[in-house]
């Protein structure tokens, strides 16, 4: 395999590993399963769109806003929505968050419009390509991408194994009874959690939007994420991150040794077989799947 | 006569609105006293716990007649945050601590309105010096601890939350009787000095007449027996019954040896 | 047991004269419908006939055995490329597409509940999800190899010398693989094999050990409800005389489990309102939408996804027993007679 190969595998994989740090979030915390989560990162693209036109000449600030914009709206999604169906049945959670995912994209089409926008042009940033190693070149907002994915694990890591938040977050995670036993708060700490999973959401869509753009399909990438995390078990940071790279070069292999219209259907053909095998996930424990 | 800490009243409480666990159940605890609710599985003990603590919802159970009253005020159906904060703490039968949390976490996770930090750091020195063994056991994840372990680590994130009644589900259950009869002790320390109220669900009657001041007898959701410990420990039945010091004959139900009605 | 007695009414299937009556009525409506109704509402029944064959196999799989499944377009798809491969290879006859799409289909059915043996929940859902990639993938690589255009044209099945292409001919048609699906799941509701789907449902550990075989009802319902299902497919190939890929999205299967829901769980009447409400929502949204500002003239389909996701929402949040529930509940407050208590366990 030649590096550049590796090179968009790496790549492919950090995107899935950004984006599946929501799913695992939502999922270990609260026990839903976000059908949602590509369109909220659609969401997150759209919202530079509409900061890089509001503030084309300061890019950082159009960035951090949109940022911002969606980590509100993850809070907003569950003090508004999600918070009716705690305690209810996990299946109706997980067909609430479809339905929503549906209205979103309903209403990014009716806000934004079916047009493709471009906020790299926005900015007038030319998007270049970088010489990585030799004979190996990703665009410059792919690698950002690599750098950003990186820095948000490491920081994950950080405040879930070391913050007040995240230790409470954890324990909610395990025994929820107890934990409002013990005077945790559910609805603040699965709030957080929901905040959290769309920031990082955001950042993945306006990374790639930078990188290529926004269009209403973009809510696909963020299905095709999806068998990266519960490959890796729904519970693990760390499996969702192997579970990208098994995905990631598991499709970029297929696109080019078979065909390249198998993209969409790999994700889901790996999740089928590590499925079929553990059904678990690699990191997920056998509870898992009793929970379910 | 002081005022009961926990008054139940004619208690019911039905599963699925149709089953029902506990029929006119009464009891009180007073306050700073130990007392021992034993009683056969499926007796009913843990749906009293649940009922108290605010667990009900649990299973689709709900209180559908009786009262229960914690210093004076009734908080039957409020929800488990809302009795943590006026100081009912449960040590639940199972889920009693965060597996995948060192025992240094399990300590410090819980969030009480009740104590402040100050506080908070006194209570978890007070646990680490009559459990000694969790001190040593700071770094190590709470799922990987021994039955005794986890059991002490249960009892002492509960009292880390400064509760004013304790309740105790099950203490002794899987544990070597050796084990228990140490928790029990220290246990009975514990809550001396900080003057906390227990209310002990057992199904071994010895451990729990042991270190109660007062017991009540569950069957079938009716309370059959009640009385001083002492006077508990020495009654016939319950030593048949529920010490395991039968004669061979088989074991009856209580309610068939004597029709004791309590009063309330 | 005396005839009149609650649970000899229960019984019979056709029980008592009120009922009897009502059902008379319906019969009468229902062969009236095509010869009063235009070309257009003809075809919006053709539609809600068709989408009910669906949905009451999602109702019997989902609502019923409590196996959630996602791959509802994906069995459709299935189905209906059955019928346009053989019809455009070797142009097979209907009589003997349809029984190959049933065949198709218990064979999916099969595939798509061997993970039912394993997982459940969420994790099953999710499998049958990526066996719905897995179908659609097919069915794109099979239009992009074989065939030029984006799509099958198929022609209206044929015996004898009648062609069935006219609304009216599909609508009895139509009726009678409708009344043939709700007879199967009327009778499988009432039989052993129900019993054993409603005991799987509550608690498949539980019904083991009442000595349920429960893999082998798993598959059976995953079986049943797939053969329905693909050949709702075929149907619908010939129905439209096309097919093609892009018509079975994900938004599709989303649309029969929303038929389930907003129906009413686990409930037969329900799954048939579930498919007129989600059949019919669309062209009510449109009515609406031609009262909104320019702005958004040409964008129905998302207005349409935007009401569908809120009023799936809605019934999600207010009222999970769905168009049944309310129904219910309307008939306890005028009824003089209370109705029977019920215990609503579908909470859980």
């Amino acid at each position: 395999m030649s590096l550049q190969l590796v090179a968009n595998v790496v790549v492919l994989a950090a995107i899935y590993a950004l984006v599946s740090t929501g799913y695992v979030l939502v999922y270990r915390v609260s026990r839903v399963l976000n059908l949602a989560h590509g369109e909220l990162m659609m969401v997150g693209a759209y919202f530079l769109v509409s900061t890089a036109g509001l503030f084309s000449s300061n890019p950082i600030l159009a960035l951090v806003l949109a940022a911002l914009c969606g980590l509100v709206m993850g809070v907003l999604v569950y003090v508004v929505l999600m918070r009716w169906m705690t305690g209810e049945a996990v299946l109706a959670a997980v067909l609430i968050t479809i339905a929503l995912g549906i209205l979103l994209r309903g209403l990014s089409i009716l806000i934004w419009t079916t047009q493709q926008f471009y906020p790299a042009a926005m900015f007038g940033w030319r998007n270049p390509p970088v010489h990585v190693a030799p004979g190996v070149q990703i665009s410059a907002a792919s690698l950002a991408i690599v750098c950003l994915t990186i820095v948000v694990y490491i920081g994950l890591f950080v405040f879930l194994q070391f913050t007040r938040w995240g230790v409470r977050m954890r324990a909610a995670g395990q025994s929820p009874l107890l934990a409002e036993q013990r005077g945790i708060r559910l609805h603040a700490v699965y709030a957080v959690a929901w905040g959290l999973s769309t920031f990082t959401a955001s950042l993945a869509g306006m990374l790639l939007a930078l990188d290529s753009g926004v269009e209403s399909t973009m809510a696909t990438i963020g299905l095709k994420a999806f068998p990266a995390a519960l490959v890796g078990g729904l519970d693990s940071l760390l499996g969702a991150a192997i579970g990208a790279l098994i995905v990631a070069a598991a499709e970029i292999a297929a696109i080019q040794y078979v065909n390249p219209l198998l993209s969409d259907v790999v994700p889901f053909l790996v999740l089928l077989i590590v499925l079929a095998i553990r059904p678990w996930g690699l990191f997920g424990s056998r509870e898992q799947l009793d929970r379910v | 006569m002081t005022a009961p800490l926990l008054a139940i009243d004619k208690l019911q409480v039905a599963y699925h609105r149709v089953a029902v666990a506990l029929h006119g159940v009464s009891l009180r605890v007073m306050p700073q006293t130990v007392v021992a609710l034993l009683g056969n599985n499926g007796a009913g003990k843990t749906t009293t716990l649940r009922a108290i603590s605010g667990f009900i919802g649990l299973d689709d159970a709900r209180v559908i007649a009786g009262s229960i009253r914690f210093a004076g005020r009734r908080i039957e159906n409020e929800p488990p945050h809302a009795n943590t904060s006026r100081g009912i703490v449960l040590v639940p039968e199972r889920d009693k601590v965060f597996p995948n949390l060192t025992v240094a976490e399990n300590l410090t996770v819980a969030v009480s309105r009740r104590a402040d930090a100050a506080e908070r750091r006194r209570l978890q020195a007070l646990v680490f010096q009559y459990f000694p063994a969790l001190a040593e056991l700071r770094p190590r994840l709470a799922g990987l601890l021994s039955g005794g372990e986890r059991q002490m680590l249960a009892i002492g994130s509960a009292i880390v939350c400064k509760p004013e009644l304790l309740l105790v589900d099950e203490l002794s259950l899987g544990l070597a009787p050796v084990v228990v009869e140490d928790l029990a002790r220290r246990l009975s320390s514990i809550r001396q000095e900080l003057g906390i109220t227990v209310l002990l669900v057992e199904q071994n009657a010895g451990v729990a007449l042991a270190v109660a001041d007062y017991g009540y007898v569950l069957e079938n959701g009716h309370v059959v027996l009640e009385g001083a410990a002492a006077e508990l420990r020495g009654r016939r039945e319950i030593q048949e019954s529920y010490l395991g010091q039968a004669s061979g004959e088989e074991r009856r139900s209580y309610r068939a040896l004597r029709p004791e009605r309590p009063h309330g | 047991m005396r005839d009149g007695s609650p649970y000899a009414q229960e019984l019979a299937l056709f029980g008592t004269r009120a009922r009897r009556i009502r059902l008379a009525a319906a019969l009468a409506v229902l062969a009236a419908l095509p010869f009063v109704a235009t070309p257009f509402l003809l075809d919006l029944a053709n539609q809600v006939l068709l989408a009910c064959i669906g949905a009451l196999a999602l109702m019997l799989l989902t609502g019923f055995a409590g196996l959630i499944s996602l791959g509802t377009a994906g069995l459709l798809a299935a189905g209906a490329y059955c019928v346009g491969v053989l019809v455009r290879e070797v142009g097979a006859p209907f009589w003997i597409t349809l029984p190959a799409a049933a065949v198709l289909g218990a064979l999916l059915g099969l595939i798509f509940g061997l993970p039912s043996l394993r997982l459940r929940g969420l994790y099953l859902a999710i499998s049958t999800l990526g066996l719905h990639f897995v179908v659609v993938y097919l069915g794109g690589e099979y239009e992009a190899r074989e065939v030029l255009s984006t799509g099958v044209m198929i022609d209206s099945p044929s015996i004898g010398g009648f062609t069935l292409s006219s609304g009216r001919a599909w609508y009895f048609a139509l009726l009678a693989f409708a009344a043939l699906a709700l007879l199967i799941s009327v009778n499988l509701q009432r039989s052993r094999t129900g019993r054993a789907w409603r005991a799987l449902r509550e608690r498949d550990i539980v019904a083991s050990a009442l000595g349920i075989d429960v893999q082998r009802f798993k598959l059976m319902a995953f079986m049943v409800s797939a053969t329905m299902t693909a050949v709702a497919g075929a149907l619908f190939a010939y129905f439209r005389n096309f097919v093609s890929i892009d018509a079975f999205s994900l938004y599709l299967t989303v649309q029969y489990l929303a038929m389930i829901i907003i129906g009413g769980m686990g409930s037969i009447p329900g799954a048939l309102l579930g498919a007129g409400f989600v059949i019919l929502f669309p062209y009510a949204i449109e009515a609406i939408a031609a009262y909104l500002p320019e702005r958004f003239s040409n964008m129905e389909f998302a207005i349409d996804y935007a009401a569908f996701g809120v009023v799936m929402i809605l019934f999600l949040l207010l009222e999970p027993a769905g168009l049944m529930g309310i129904w219910q509940r309307l008939r306890n407050s005028f009824a003089a007679r209370r109705a029977p208590a019920v215990l609503s366990r579908d909470r859980r």
